[in-house]
């Protein structure tokens, strides 16, 4: 049984390097079809459930998540939406999953 | 040129495959100690330089794409405040042409200065927050801010603007020394945080 699973491991990442995804050098860039700096991720906010703002961005095959802080540190809980919930263009990969 | 690309490409599938067999070994010694831990955490061969997202709000954040999964988190300083440029704060109003000595009554003129700033500002809603120099005890500016940042909002509510918070901080969050006069006068202020 695990020598099934180790194996099954290894042709798993052996066919990710066949796609390129092995090691990666410069982790400030997105790599693939739409190869950019990542400080021009475009977010939208998702409302959590505790009614409080997230940045939420969608670059394809990654995705990020992040607070929305004020400059004091607190979260922002604008009512811009119904918990769970997302407003604004987030999805700007060029191949969404 | 062939001989450093295959001396590269041996030394990764080395790597990979001495990964690999940590990997079995963690997962078969169920008592890993934390000296294996520590070597095992330690990711020589990689260096991670996150790069910076500044949010529509102007605060930074640590971005990072390792290839098919990304990792992000806020940038904070060691204090635990977020690193912010001066984007969405959109109005800082100095509180002697506001308010006078150690009241949180808003003079007329304020009045109408206020109502034409948050029917101009064109955001979502607005966060309100009271400062004050440090005369006084820190009880009493903590309460003033707090009492003076409260009368600021009610005028926003008065023409409709959404208010999403309403804080104080006293005389703890400065801008300026209270060493001399005119910095004194720099941090008594009520700053309104816009959100769009």
């Amino acid at each position: 049984m695990k020598t099934i699973k180790s194996s099954v491991l290894v042709l798993a990442i052996a066919s990710l390097s066949a796609c390129g995804y092995g090691h990666k050098v410069d982790k400030t860039v997105d790599r693939g079809y739409d190869s950019k700096g990542l400080s021009q991720l475009k977010a939208g906010i998702l409302v959590n459930p505790d009614g409080c703002d997230t940045w939420l961005i969608d670059d394809g095959v990654e995705g990020y998540w992040m607070n929305r802080l004020d400059r004091y540190g607190k979260p922002v809980c604008s009512g811009r939406a119904a918990p769970g919930t997302v407003v604004g263009e987030f999805k700007r990969g060029s191949d969404p999953i | 040129m062939g001989k450093i690309f295959s001396k590269a490409v041996s030394a990764s599938l080395a790597g990979a495959s001495a990964a690999l067999l940590a990997l079995a070994v963690s997962s078969n010694v169920a008592s890993a100690q934390s000296t294996e831990v520590t070597a095992a955490t330690t990711h020589k061969s990689d260096k991670y330089h996150p790069g910076v997202w500044l949010d529509p709000d102007g605060c930074e954040h640590w971005v990072m794409d390792d290839g098919v999964e990304g990792y992000g988190t806020n940038r904070l300083t060691r204090q635990g405040l977020p690193v912010c440029h001066d984007v969405n704060v959109c109005g800082v109003m100095n509180t002697d042409q506001l308010f006078a000595t150690d009241s949180h009554r808003v003079s007329a003129s304020g009045k109408n200065r206020l109502r034409s700033f948050f029917q101009s500002a064109n955001a979502f809603g607005y966060t309100i927050v009271g400062h004050t120099d440090s005369r006084a005890s820190d009880e009493y500016n903590m309460r003033l801010s707090y009492n003076r940042a409260n009368s600021v909002a009610a005028i926003g509510n008065s023409v409709g603007a959404r208010i999403i918070d309403v804080r104080g901080y006293g005389e703890r969050m400065p801008v300026a020394s209270n060493g001399s006069a005119a910095g004194m006068q720099q941090n008594r202020r009520v700053e309104i945080l816009c959100f769009k």
